[in-house]
């Protein structure tokens, strides 16, 4: 065997056995699905859960910065909704403005999450509370805008959603390239590792020397922004912007990274593993619909999901 | 997270007083404030009818709240007393919508937040699972569990009995406002004067001392989750009583109130610290909100973005100490 191989069986098996659980479940979902049902086979419903789970991925990855530093962004679910009804808004389905008004929903999503990092930092409240009344208050702000769907898209926008390069989906091609490269920043960076730090022990970061301050209000930052290209690309696949599109995000982007094996008090995991975590709860959703399980126990299995990877990491619970 | 960074830059002593003061009635000079200032907007504030509809309305939420306050005291946290409050609703007036049921309807309630109670504590202790996960896991598992029992539908009635229990008056006092009253004084009694309640406080305030000096921690904890499953249900019913109907939301949004509540009423999310007659302060603020912001016919987008508001405000008065 290559050397490579055996380094990446040794990380996969030891170093990070959450993963490998993951992957293994990912590949039982697969061959169950394969088994289930014909049309689960085809490509075009593989492109389709990897269509249907890029918002998820988007978020969650923003969602992970903030767990890996012992906190949690509440406020994402909402962002999401004022983002997209702003943008569709905004744009009215003109080009130019479209421009626009993507330039001002990212900068917006990035705005929030500076007051959040601020509000944690300076008010030295739980993250939780914080961004929860973030999350509140631009659920009024968004219905304040509009109380129904807003705006429209120019023609083609929705190449974001449904437009294929090399047979992928493009928005999961992003989101794929997006999430390797936070793997390499967190991994490879001195800031990433700092992240790292200021989750496991933000104290004795903060005695070494460590921007813990900058650490918490880059990851906040970068949450509100990734709700935000979240909400860009929902927009694309819904056509127009709604002011409840984000709602059910806040708590399903915590699920992935959770399930990925990124501990909430901070400090461990990866968003190698929340990318995983995605994939397997939109597939086994896709499967669950093959089998014509209702919505119902769905969410039962959902829930079930949760509780049990939560159990299996403690076990296995290991510095990176 | 700051312990040290705090000690490093300690504030000036009279400083930390006027906190202190500011900590200790903060919560019911906000109180009086928002009644005096919702008084002068709206005549119709301190009308009888309002008054008691306010009072009708707290209870609900109150016996949520005091379950969620001895889950924080023990640095946990229930998101799943919403989900709790809807199944036992649903599941427990299924059966039957007679008055000489109650004491089985009651029972029956009382057993699923028992069992959700138990689940979270032992989750939370034995697996040392994260409380927002596994009050979350639990939370969806319910609401899935109940979608199945009820395909979606519930079909139960409210006993007339629970009917009046959740909405009548006793001489302008709500039978459920009563209620929440004496669970209210038991539970404070067992915090305060117990044995049982000082372990909740130093099990809340260092679980390793608390270990160090023989208390049983685990257990500690399991029965604060059990109390606010218990709670929970129990609250449920009473809401139902209230609505009048049984749907499968009953108490939605109650988990962040709940915890809203008690934070702004000064129980510290980091543990040991709060009372339960501060977070029904917060409770009662919550409610007083809403009322005057529905009087004062601002829309409900409006009284969202005040709650956000509040919520920072309130939690940022509580400058943590230390964190876990």
């Amino acid at each position: 065997m290559t050397a490579f191989a055996q380094s990446t069986y040794v990380y996969l098996t030891k170093r990070q056995s959450g993963l490998f659980i993951v992957l293994a479940l990912i590949i039982a979902l697969l061959l169950l699905g394969a088994v289930v049902s014909d049309r689960f086979r085809t490509p075009a419903n593989l492109m389709n859960v990897f269509e249907q789970s890029t918002a998820l991925a988007l978020v969650s990855l923003g969602q992970s910065f903030a767990i890996l530093t012992g906190g949690i962004d509440l406020s994402v679910g909402s962002m999401i909704s004022l983002a997209s009804v702003l943008l569709s808004g905004i744009s009215g389905g003109d080009p130019a403005s479209t421009a626009f008004a993507i330039c001002m929903v990212m900068a917006l999503g990035i705005a929030v999450g500076l007051v959040n990092g601020l509000a944690v930092i300076w008010l030295r409240v739980h993250p939780l509370i914080v961004t929860l009344g973030m999350g509140a208050a631009l659920q009024g702000a968004t219905l304040l805008y509009t109380l129904g769907p807003a705006g429209s898209m120019p023609l083609g926008f929705d190449y974001l959603a449904y437009g294929r390069l090399f047979g992928m989906p493009v928005g999961a091609l992003i989101t794929i390239m997006l999430f390797v490269a936070a793997a390499a920043f967190l991994r490879h960076t001195v800031f990433g590792r700092h992240i790292y730090a200021v989750g496991d022990d933000a104290t004795a970061a903060e005695l070494m020397g460590l921007p813990r301050r900058t650490v918490l209000l880059f990851v906040y930052a970068f949450s509100g922004f990734m709700a935000a290209l979240a909400a860009i690309f929902l927009v694309a696949r819904f056509g127009v912007g709604q002011p409840y599109t984000g709602q059910n995000f806040t708590l399903a982007s915590i699920t992935p990274v959770v399930v990925g094996g990124t501990m909430l008090r901070g400090g461990r995991g990866g968003v190698i593993g929340t990318l995983l975590g995605v994939y397997l709860i939109s597939l086994l959703n896709n499967v669950m619909n093959f089998m014509d399980i209702s919505s119902h126990f769905q969410m039962i299995v959902q829930g079930l999901i949760v509780m049990l990877a939560v159990s299996i990491y403690i076990e296995s619970k290991r510095k990176i | 997270m700051s312990r040290i960074s705090e000690t490093l830059v300690a504030s000036p002593r009279n400083m930390i007083d006027v906190r202190r003061l500011a900590q200790s009635y903060g919560i019911h000079i906000a109180l009086l404030t928002l009644i005096l200032i919702s008084a002068i907007l709206s005549p119709a504030f301190l009308s009888a009818g309002n008054v008691s509809n306010m009072l009708l309305q707290i209870a609900p939420l109150g016996i949520v709240v005091v379950g969620q306050t001895l889950v924080i005291l023990v640095r946990g946290l229930d998101l799943s007393v919403a989900s709790v409050m809807a199944t036992a609703a649903a599941v427990a007036t299924s059966f039957s919508g007679q008055n000489g049921d109650a004491a089985t309807i009651v029972m029956v309630a009382l057993a699923i937040g028992l069992l959700t109670g138990l689940v979270n504590g032992l989750l939370v202790t034995k697996r040392n699972v994260s409380p927002f996960l596994a009050t979350l896991a639990t939370m969806i598992v319910l609401q899935g569990l109940r979608f199945a029992y009820t395909q979606g539908a519930p079909s139960g009635n409210v006993p007339p009995f629970f009917r009046a229990v959740g909405s009548q008056l006793f001489y302008g006092i709500p039978y459920n406002l009563m209620i929440m009253g004496v669970l209210a004084i038991i539970f404070s009694v067992i915090l305060r004067r117990s044995t049982f309640g000082r372990k909740v406080y130093i099990t809340g305030g260092n679980p390793i001392t608390a270990r160090l000096v023989g208390i049983n921690a685990d257990r500690i904890t399991i029965a604060c989750y059990l109390a606010s499953g218990a709670l929970a249900a129990l609250a449920g019913l009473v809401l139902s009583g209230f609505v009048g109907v049984v749907d499968n939301w009953v108490g939605r949004g109650f988990e962040l109130d709940s915890i809203v509540a008690a934070v702004m009423g000064g129980v510290a999310l980091s543990g040991g610290r709060g009372t339960i007659a501060g977070a029904l302060t917060g409770a009662t603020i919550l409610v007083v909100v809403f009322n005057a912001a529905l009087l004062l016919g601002l829309p409900i987008e409006f009284q969202i973005l005040i709650k956000g508001i509040i919520i920072i405000i309130a939690a940022a008065f509580y400058v943590r100490r230390s964190e876990a």
